[in-house]
């Protein structure tokens, strides 16, 4: 098998017929109502089972099987780790415990505020992230582009420098993930969250290790916090008491003291892990979790992560967008009865060459000549128009985004 | 991945020092960040040329203007350390060649990707082995070029497309503590310069490509004069962001972009710039400005790219020479 | 209408629309326009017919105007200035091939394609004339410029095994070695390894081999070393000789011009 290929685009290059390839790029790309080889409407997804807390060795875990098979199971597990504290920050921390409320402010010097905010802000790096995938090495392309592509939003869920001192009043887990994962300014958490898909991924395995990554970190509890301040890092040993690392509505005071809920109520859902959706157009179809025949004729492919926003009105914000590489690209293409040597005995040399395309006509997509029916794979990019038609589509109120996030709402955790 | 087969270092790995006087004299340039001059729509300057190394097929040499805080920096350093960086790359393009012999049939062009570090490209030494950072721009720069490739005319074939970064755009300001900003927003910039390079580079080898792409950098940004204008300071979009200039980036956008079909290869959109809204626009509607800003600066790199492209085919097919 | 055309073209640059031009190598179609696909000066072939239109391409080699030099011979040997030869090409199904003998076994030789010979020779081929102008560095100066340099290091024993990942390797199957008497075949008595063998691609194979035939006058062994280390000469379509120690060699010999 070359892995080079099938690392890089966006599953293993389909073994499908450019006959069955045109087929199904004709039926999804229908207008209005495209017409899946299961039947799904376009924005359903496949059914799915999920269980979480199911590994005692970890902090939080959880089980996602699709129907066709593919299980994916995540645990988290967090250790107590000693910040590594830059010279700048340490020259300015001995002078921020001095003035004691520079915090906040927006800070006189660029250093003083810089050295405040590395107490507060968090670290991408403290969140690490492993894809194990049978089939591949981990160091190959499409784990570690799986891992960074789902790392990204995670770590960026509450922009982080945003709002500098500011950040702690804002909202329920000020500082996002990585805000959350400090202890003091000399100790902080670190997150490993490793994923394993039990199978070979049919389809891009995307969709199945986003959503468990979700579940899992949902589920995901520390150790409640007994020491204070600047103290060394010192823990309740009851289980029970413990806290989610995505705090609920009904649990207990916030974690270290400083994510004050500014007095609104929060609703019942606040903040939540991102999740990733895979979302593909074909002509002018969105088709969202596609199965591995769908992505095989993909035109486009984007990874579009959402979480649900701060904000009371609990709209969605976009986190980020990945393109991924169509397989479309690779397929082998077909050839027409007007060049094909078996029916008519034409001249083979020139099957290559554009020459002979008097039967072709336009697609009105791609701007290509295509004769119908005979698949050609696909090449360019994507209109602007599509990407936010995609993006339209996932955060829309009421659109598939908020769908995805109810119905994990509905899985019970803990 | 980290690399199981040695003994590692801490994994957190160490600072460079800073020296206390250069971070608190109180009048001296070397302690003030460096400063966005340019306008925001404003791009760098961009050097291309193709044709630099005789072995490879194909080959761009790519260098981005220094800021203007870094040259003057260079002329009179007042510190150890230069205030920002510029990037330098070069791409160089092997093939089309056969596939190696356990690879299976493929009836089109096999693109592969290398994007590495040089280990002084940074201010942070990158080690030999390509870090998960390296194989992520690796991807992102094999998705960007693959659609832009005419890949059935070179059937049974591959090629190697392999970027040495010379010189690497800072993620922040080396005097900001290192987690002011620490989503590594230099490789974004990076990632556009390597887009730029290799479509330079493979127009140099002449394969057949339907456009020329290009790679541009729109971010939003919201930090300059807080000084000055105190607390509240509205986002900016801003093109070919240096983010050295920035005290924070809320979220930037990567595109590589073909002006002639005016489609888009490649995003790279990340960060939350919810709480961003852009003047009168809609804050639903932040990252539509983002990838039209950075289709923009796309097209600015895109003039340039021309140009090496016009240049590098005249001096090949000798009409330079007839000419003057 | 050829004054729209631009002399040079970059990749993405619309050239004309399909209606008055047909695509030719180097440049696509979308929207019903040509547009260039590789940087290089814009040729025009005229139609061959009346009713085709001219095909339009992009020139993957450096353009050598006959006006200037005014001798159409000269340029071959000043040229080698701006021109850095590129070995872009891809065998296709009807090229003609130079290849290196690497391997002799029973049923089929494997060879290593050193020089894909110009296109336009190629093209020709489906015609009726098998004859060849495809050596012979006519005016129409490829990718190939130095074939003589290529072939020379080539036929040297010492340069053998260095660069054959970097080439195509190809298969001559004992059939296809010549048209007649098939079943006769011994491939020891055909080609041995050194020899440069010209053929004609008949498939672009499986993964990892071409396949070449050399079931033609014109194809079979241009080159070759005798057991005493010296360059041979044909004597006839199956035998070639040492100049120096007179002994004769049996080989499939491409007829000489």
């Amino acid at each position: 098998m070359s892995t080079q290929r099938q690392a890089t685009s966006a599953s293993q290059t389909p073994h499908i017929s450019p006959a069955e390839l045109s087929y199904l790029y004709t039926s999804l790309s229908l207008p209005q109502n495209p017409i899946r080889p299961d039947g799904r409407s376009a924005t359903q997804f496949r059914p799915l089972t999920a269980e979480t807390d199911l590994l005692p060795g970890t902090n939080g875990s959880a089980r996602v099987g699709f129907a066709d098979g593919t299980q994916a199971i995540v645990g988290v597990k967090a250790e107590v780790e000693r910040t590594v504290v830059g010279a700048a920050a340490s020259y300015t921390l001995a002078e921020a415990e001095g003035a004691g409320d520079l915090d906040g402010e927006g800070g006189e010097g660029s250093g003083s505020a810089a050295g405040a905010g590395a107490a507060t802000a968090g670290h991408g790096s403290w969140v690490q992230m492993s894809i194990e995938i049978p089939g591949f090495r981990d160091d190959d392309a499409l784990p570690v582009f799986l891992a960074e592509m789902m790392r990204e939003p995670l770590v960026e869920s509450v922009s982080s420098g945003g709002k500098g001192g500011n950040g702690r009043e804002e909202g329920e887990m000020g500082g996002g993930l990585k805000g959350r994962l400090v202890i003091n300014r000399r100790w902080h958490w670190r997150l490993y969250i490793d994923v394993l898909l039990l199978s070979q991924p049919l389809s891009y395995p995307l969709p199945l290790l986003s959503l468990t990554t979700h579940l899992a970190l949902l589920a995901t509890k520390l150790p409640k916090l007994k020491s204070k301040g600047e103290e060394d890092p010192f823990f309740d040993d009851d289980w029970n008491a413990a806290e989610y690392l995505y705090p609920r509505a009904s649990s207990f005071p916030k974690f270290g003291g400083g994510t004050a809920t500014g007095g609104v109520p929060p609703p019942v859902q606040h903040v939540r892990p991102p999740v990733t959706l895979l979302v593909i157009a074909v002509g002018d179809n969105v088709i969202f979790d596609p199965n591995r025949e769908e992505i095989a004729v993909a035109d486009t492919v984007l990874a579009i992560s959402v979480t649900r926003d701060g904000g009371a009105e609990g709209g969605l914000k976009l986190l980020s967008i990945r393109t991924i590489d169509p397989p479309s690209r690779l397929t082998q293409p077909g050839v027409p009865n007007s060049e094909n040597v078996a029916t008519l005995g034409a001249t083979a040399g020139a099957a290559g060459s554009e020459e002979q395309q008097s039967a072709a006509v336009l697609n009105p997509v791609t701007g290509e000549e295509e004769v119908p029916g005979v698949w050609r794979p696909r090449r360019g990019g994507v209109k602007r128009r599509t990407v936010a038609k995609m993006v339209k589509l996932v955060l829309e109120k009421g659109g598939v985004g908020e769908e995805v996030l109810e119905g994990l709402e509905s899985v019970e955790v803990g | 991945m980290t690399d199981r087969r040695r003994i590692n270092g801490p994994p957190s790995g160490t600072r460079p020092a800073v020296f206390a006087s250069s971070l608190k004299s109180a009048s001296g340039d070397a302690t003030e960040r460096p400063r966005r001059h340019r306008q925001p729509n404003e791009l760098r300057k961009i050097f291309l040329k193709t044709g630099l190394i005789p072995s490879a097929s194909g080959s761009a040499y790519l260098e981005y203007e220094p800021s203007a805080s870094l040259a003057a920096a260079r002329s009179s350093p007042q510190s150890l350390i230069p205030p920002s960086s510029a990037l330098k790359l070069a791409c160089t393009v092997h093939g089309p060649k056969p596939l190696p012999r356990s690879a299976t049939f493929s009836p089109n062009l096999v693109l592969t990707t290398h994007v590495k570090y040089a280990p002084f490209a940074a201010r942070q030494r990158k080690g030999h082995i390509r870090d998960a950072s390296e194989r992520d721009l690796g991807v992102h720069l094999e998705t960007a070029l693959r659609g832009v490739i005419v890949a059935e005319r070179w059937p049974k074939s591959g090629l190697e497309i392999t970027i040495t970064i010379l010189e690497a755009e800072d993620d922040r300001w080396w005097g900001d503590a290192p987690d002011s900003h620490d989503a590594p927003w230099g490789m974004m910039n990076v990632l556009a310069g390597c887009i730029t390079a290799a479509s330079a580079a493979i127009a140099d080898a002449r394969i057949d490509c339907l456009d020329l792409v290009a790679g541009g950098v729109a971010a939003i940004v919201s930090d300059d004069a807080v000084a000055e204008e105190g607390s509240s300071s509205t986002p900016k979009l801003m093109l070919d962001t240096d983010p050295a200039e920035h005290k924070s980036i809320l979220s930037a956008c990567v595109v590589a972009y073909m002006p002639a079909r005016d489609e888009i290869t490649e995003i790279w959109l990340k960060g939350d710039h919810s709480k961003a809204s852009l003047g009168v626009d809609d804050s639903s509607l932040g990252h539509e400005a983002l990838i039209d800003g950075a289709i923009n600066a796309a097209r600015g790199a895109h003039t340039v790219l021309v140009e090496a492209v016009l240049e590098s085919a005249e001096r090949y097919a000798g009409l330079s020479s007839s000419d003057s | 209408m050829a004054s729209t055309l631009p002399t040079l073209a970059i990749p993405g640059q619309r050239l004309a629309p399909v209606s008055s031009y047909a695509a030719g190598p180097g440049t696509h179609v979308q929207n019903a326009n040509i547009y260039a696909s590789i940087a290089g000066p814009v040729l025009v072939n005229p139609a061959s017919s009346k009713t085709a239109k001219s095909t339009l391409s992009v020139s993957r080699s450096p353009l050598r105007k006959a006006a200037p030099a005014a001798s159409p011979s000269a340029p071959k040997s000043t040229a080698p200035g701006p021109s850095k030869p590129r070995y872009n090409t891809l065998p296709a199904v009807d090229s003609i091939v130079l290849a290196r003998v690497t391997r002799v076994q029973k049923r089929q030789a494997t060879v290593s394609i050193l020089v894909v010979l110009d296109e336009s020779a190629s093209n020709n081929k489906s015609g009726p004339q098998p004859t060849t102008t495809t050596t012979t560095p006519t005016g129409g100066s490829s990718d190939n410029d130095n074939i003589e340099a290529i072939l020379s290091s080539a036929a040297n024993p010492e340069n053998h095994s260095n660069s054959d990942e970097l080439r195509f390797q190809a298969l001559i199957r004992k059939e296809d070695v010549r048209a007649v008497e098939k079943d006769r075949v011994v491939m020891d008595e055909m080609f041995r390894v050194g020899d440069i063998v010209r053929g004609t691609v008949i498939s672009l194979g499986d993964q990892s081999f071409y396949y070449l035939t050399t079931a033609r006058n014109d194809l079979g062994v241009v080159m070759a070393r005798s057991e005493a280390g010296n360059m041979m000469f044909p004597v006839s379509w199956k035998e070639m000789r040492d100049p120096v120690t007179g002994a004769a060699e049996l080989r499939k010999v491409a007829r000489p011009f």
